[in-house]
């Protein structure tokens, strides 16, 4: 289980970069759309994922990173005419300095009071996209200029979507490595117990501070992937609803677990459509019938899809 | 003083008593199951919506409404302990943390809730309970009041007393306080801790309730007037989020705070402040401004 | 010689008529126009949504009982954008590269319209909105986004300025708007136009959509002595603001609420909850009419056959005039109507929908297809319609 991953776990990874490929010549935008926001949240799941499900931290700034990750990147582009490729690092890095920058004092605190400070920093960071006018636009929202990687022009679907299937290729890679790597080693043990984690040698504060930082720079990456395929952001993105989406997404999957995160982004995120189409006379039901699914979700299946399935092949 | 700011402290301390009121019901949730509860909100919500349906539908004389709806809420609150949450905690595997579990599943509640009522076209408009009591305002100095204010403040701080009084010296809320602070020895002294989960979660639903119905005539009556939970959690942690008559100070100073911010600073900012103050009370005073040294949570 | 003629002739013929029809738009065929209608349908934004678009259903089905459109019958495809913005733009995706609808028509709210602005331009789609302002979509213009059927938040701000200058005869006016990009848009038009007819705004007020109490900005308002206070609240906020209003005694000062918070002026009566507060009170309308007065019947009376299970919203008829103007551009534009003739032909429309106060109109440079406002006073029981429409020039303010 710990160790570099082996060759074959990285196999499903060129079927996506297959399908980043192929599929922006045989679908209508529609579904490409879909699939280059399921990738982008599938990156924004996966970083929650690092910080709730293998550090046990319960963070809730992780939509706040996004937004960061996504006005830098924007703005990197529009006003001072900084490419892509220098400007999504950038905007990563930046969310992740306040992501290391939040997360010592905020590892002081247990729990719930954690839950709640970092939900109140990604409440004021909503409140500042929102009324910072010159720099964001404010409540108008920013209308994104379409980035060009290298001289390959980027905006619409079909040609962001290879350049997306890429990142997240590249990004679940890391992900691969990190869990299995020595710091992964070292957020697990946090998450079973921080006593016994600290007896054991692991610098817990730092640990854990730098699990935020991590996280922060994939909901940074995340950003800049919006900037990708959307031609306009407005602060409404960046709300407590995404937040309790992404949340809902990696429970409902399977906290701890790649597959997890992955299946529960698929599942919840093409949820909506499906209801659009399969509930036509009856919208209005859409939201109860979302939250019946969630507490189904919680009730039948704590360890989420993901562990269900491993649960039944026995595999552990 | 100013009648301006006079004004805006009464008017504040009133809207504090607010969410004191709600602050109460997710204190006494987290007391008893570590969880937050998000449907805190809509429970207020349904409080409300089961109030007007009680005055204007049934006929039902103004005080019995509260009954009623505290036991309609109630019921609501102690079922969803009962069948959710009972099955999720019993699930748990060890070694895992079953609180966003929980907590997923108290969202998904008010999901549930909200999108119940939305589905009944009365609740497509704005609505208001008419109040308790409608009459002139009341005038202290150049303060203005109106008799619902009184109420509310009144309110806020008798069932702050009765909470502490049934905790203090009633066998249930003896009982109750045992099993939050250590359920396995509850059980050991043959608490029914199940039962006790039930009661908490049904009472905390019931408060809630009340709260909308106190609260209606005040905030008006929409399906998503749930929002207003996110200041009730302010104001719990600012009173420690452990501790009752904090949520009741706790409240207050939110109240009156962002009254001072509109009026000092600009309207604009007032939504900021819960969110300044949740970050400020956290980092510097976890335990709050009201309790004592910061206690050791149990790990 | 007649049979080669004959045979000639007959072989020509053969050949025009096999020939390939001239390559057509989507979302047309020999009988039918497709067109994509969106709106919300679920969420909390559903009232504002559902009946504009049912309205606009309607007018498609009366038009087809007339016979359609050059032969052909409208054919609607319907979707729910909740009014969230990946929504909108993950609903117009699906009708124009799945379904392949001739144009798109829809959107109650504004900032989902701007997030699909870029995607119906680089895709050569027209957009009529349906009742969204749109303000952020159709200012500046562009060729293919359409709107503003009940007007723009600058037309709110503008007329509502309009009003309490020159019929309150108002020196010193103050606003309250909400922190959003409606409040925003309506408060700054509001100030320039007011301060341009030579009044002073003493009190600019800027509240959350969520806000629980306004007691701080009624406060800051009474303290700096209006005789003019102009409102664009939301529905609850609108309530909030009327009762705390009556709650100071300020009623001297007359309160002017635009129509985004009072769709229906009883239901607003009935939740403030004291007529004394509405003794100085008037609301301004995009309508023509009162919602239920004499104008407005005929409209209420179709609706009601259609969906007789149903009390619309104090929005319905905002759905009607961006129906009237595809069905009038599609008669404009002919029978071999494309994608591009439909947009010249919507850019020649200058005509009254006779449920709007004015006319509605776009040109090559315009694409707020209304700009006027009546007022009526309220009492809480009884309106009565303040004389005069109110025209915002489509320049003040900007």
């Amino acid at each position: 289980m710990y160790g570099a991953p082996p060759l074959t776990r990285l196999a499903p990874l060129a079927l996506l970069l297959l399908a980043g490929f192929a599929l922006p010549l045989l679908l209508p935008q529609y579904f490409l759309y879909l699939g280059n926001f399921l990738m982008m949240f599938a990156v924004l799941a996966l970083g929650l994922d690092l910080l709730l499900g293998w550090a046990g931290q319960f963070a809730f700034a992780h939509i706040a990173f996004f937004g960061i990750g996504t006005y830098a990147t924007a703005l990197l582009n529009v006003r001072l005419g900084v490419p892509f490729v220098v400007g999504m690092p950038l905007a990563a890095m930046l969310a992740g300095l306040i992501g290391l920058a939040i997360g010592f004092p905020a590892t002081r605190l247990r729990t719930v009071y954690l839950a709640l400070a970092t939900f109140a920093f990604a409440e004021a960071a909503q409140w500042v996209f929102n009324s910072w006018d010159k720099v964001t636009g404010g409540p108008d929202g920013l209308r994104i200029a379409a980035p060009n990687i290298l001289g390959y022009r980027v905006g619409t679907d079909p040609t962001a979507f290879p350049v997306m299937a890429v990142i997240l290729a590249l990004v679940i890679a890391a992900t691969m490595y990190l869990t299995t790597s020595k710091f992964g080693r070292a957020m697990c043990a946090i998450r079973e117990s921080e006593h016994v984690a600290s007896a054991s040698g692991i610098d817990v504060r730092s640990t854990k501070a730098w699990a935020f930082a991590i996280s922060a720079v994939y909901a940074g990456i995340a950003g800049g992937m919006y900037t990708l395929f959307q031609s306009f952001v407005n602060p409404d993105v960046f709300g407590f609803q995404q937040i309790v989406l992404l949340l809902s997404m990696i429970v409902v999957g399977g906290l701890g677990s790649i597959p997890g995160a992955l299946i529960g982004v698929a599942l919840l995120g093409l949820l909506p459509e499906v209801m659009r189409t399969t509930m036509r006379g009856l919208l209005i039901w859409q939201e109860l019938v979302y939250g019946l699914i969630l507490i189904g979700a919680v009730m039948f299946m704590p360890r989420g899809i993901w562990g269900f399935i491993a649960g039944r092949r026995g595999s552990r | 003083m100013s009648p301006l700011l006079l004004q805006g402290v009464a008017s504040g301390i009133v809207t504090g008593c607010v969410y004191a009121l709600i602050a109460l019901s997710l204190v006494i949730v987290y007391k008893s199951s570590d969880v937050i509860n998000f449907a805190g909100g809509e429970m207020v919500m349904l409080g409300g919506y089961l109030g007007m349906f009680a005055l204007l539908w049934l006929g039902l004389p103004y005080l019995l409404i509260f009954p009623f709806g505290a036991l309609m809420i109630f019921i609501v609150g102690a079922l969803f302990d009962r069948v959710v949450l009972t099955r999720v905690v019993g699930r748990a595997i060890p070694g895992q943390s079953i609180l966003v579990a929980m907590i997923i599943g108290t969202v998904g509640l008010s999901y549930v809730l909200k999108g119940a009522v939305r589905v009944i076209p009365y609740t497509e408009e704005v609505r208001r309970l008419p109040p308790f009591s409608s009459g002139a305002p009341i005038f202290v100095g150049p303060v203005v009041l109106q008799h619902q204010d009184i109420a509310i403040v009144v309110a806020a701080v008798a069932i702050m007393a009765a909470l502490w009084a049934f905790f203090s010296f009633t066998l249930v809320g003896k009982a109750l306080r045992a099993t939050s602070q250590n359920p396995r020895a509850a059980a050991l002294v043959g608490i029914p801790v199940r039962a006790m989960s039930m009661t908490a979660w049904g009472l905390a639903a019931a408060l809630a309730g009340v709260a909308g119905i106190l609260l209606a005539p005040k905030l008006l009556i929409t399906p998503d007037m749930g929002v207003i939970v996110i200041l009730a959690l302010a104001a719990a942690i600012i009173g420690g989020f452990v501790s009752l008559p904090g949520c009741v100070a706790g409240g207050i100073v939110l109240g009156v705070v962002q009254n001072l911010i509109g009026l000092y600073v600009s309207s604009r900012a007032i939504s900021l402040a819960p969110f300044l103050v949740i970050m400020i009370v956290l980092l510097l005073r976890p335990q709050g401004l009201f309790a004592g040294k910061a206690a050791a949570k149990k790990v | 010689m007649s049979v080669i003629r004959t045979t000639l002739f007959a072989a020509a013929l053969a050949v025009v008529l096999s020939a390939p029809a001239r390559a057509a738009d989507p979302g047309i065929t020999d009988s039918e126009i497709t067109i994509g209608l969106f709106a919300p349908m679920s969420g909390p934004l559903a009232a504002f949504g559902l009946d504009a678009l049912q309205a606009a259903r309607m007018w498609y089905e009366e038009t087809n009982k007339k016979g359609g459109i050059h032969g052909r019958k409208i054919k609607v495809i319907v979707e729910d954008d909740k009014c969230v913005p990946n929504e909108v733009v993950a609903v117009v995706k699906k009708l124009i590269t799945v379904d392949k609808t001739f144009i798109v028509h829809g959107g109650s709210c504004t900032a989902a319209a701007v997030a699909a602005q870029e995607f119906v331009t680089r895709e050569k789609v027209p957009h009529v909105m349906l009742n969204a302002s749109g303000d952020g979509a159709v200012i500046p213009p562009t060729r293919y986004v359409f709107g503003a059927f009940a007007g723009t938040q600058r037309t709110v701000g503008a007329t509502l300025a309009e009003f309490a200058v020159k019929e309150l005869k108002g020196k010193r006016v103050a606003v309250i708007a909400h922190d959003d990009d409606f409040g925003v848009a309506n408060s700054t038009t509001f100030k320039a136009v007011a301060t341009a007819l030579g009044a002073q705004v003493v009190a600019a007020e800027l509240i959350s959509p969520r806000v629980t109490d306004v007691t701080a900005p009624l406060l800051t308002i009474r303290a700096a002595n209006p005789d003019v206070i102009v409102s664009t609240a939301y529905p609850g906020p609108a309530v909030l603001i009327g009762q705390k209003y009556g709650e100071f005694a300020m009623m001297k000062t007359p309160l002017v609420q635009a129509i985004q918070g009072i769709p229906v002026p009883s239901v607003y009566a009935k939740n403030v909850g004291n007529d004394a507060a509405l003794a100085n009170f008037y609301y301004g309308s995009p309508l023509n009419d009162l919602t239920e007065g004499p104008k407005q019947q005929k409209w209420l009376a179709l609706y009601k056959q259609y969906y007789p299970d149903r009390t619309p919203s104090g929005f319905m008829t905002y759905g009607l005039p961006s129906a009237m103007a595809v069905t009038r551009a599609l008669e404009k534009a002919g029978r071999d109507v494309t994608r591009e003739s439909f947009i010249d032909a919507m850019e020649t429309l200058n005509f009254e929908t006779e449920v709007i106060a004015g006319p509605t109109a776009f040109a090559k440079d315009r694409r707020d297809g209304a700009r006027s406002s009546i007022f009526v006073k309220f009492d809480g029981k009884a309106h009565t319609l303040m004389p005069g429409v109110y025209t915002w020039d489509g320049k003040a303010g900007m």
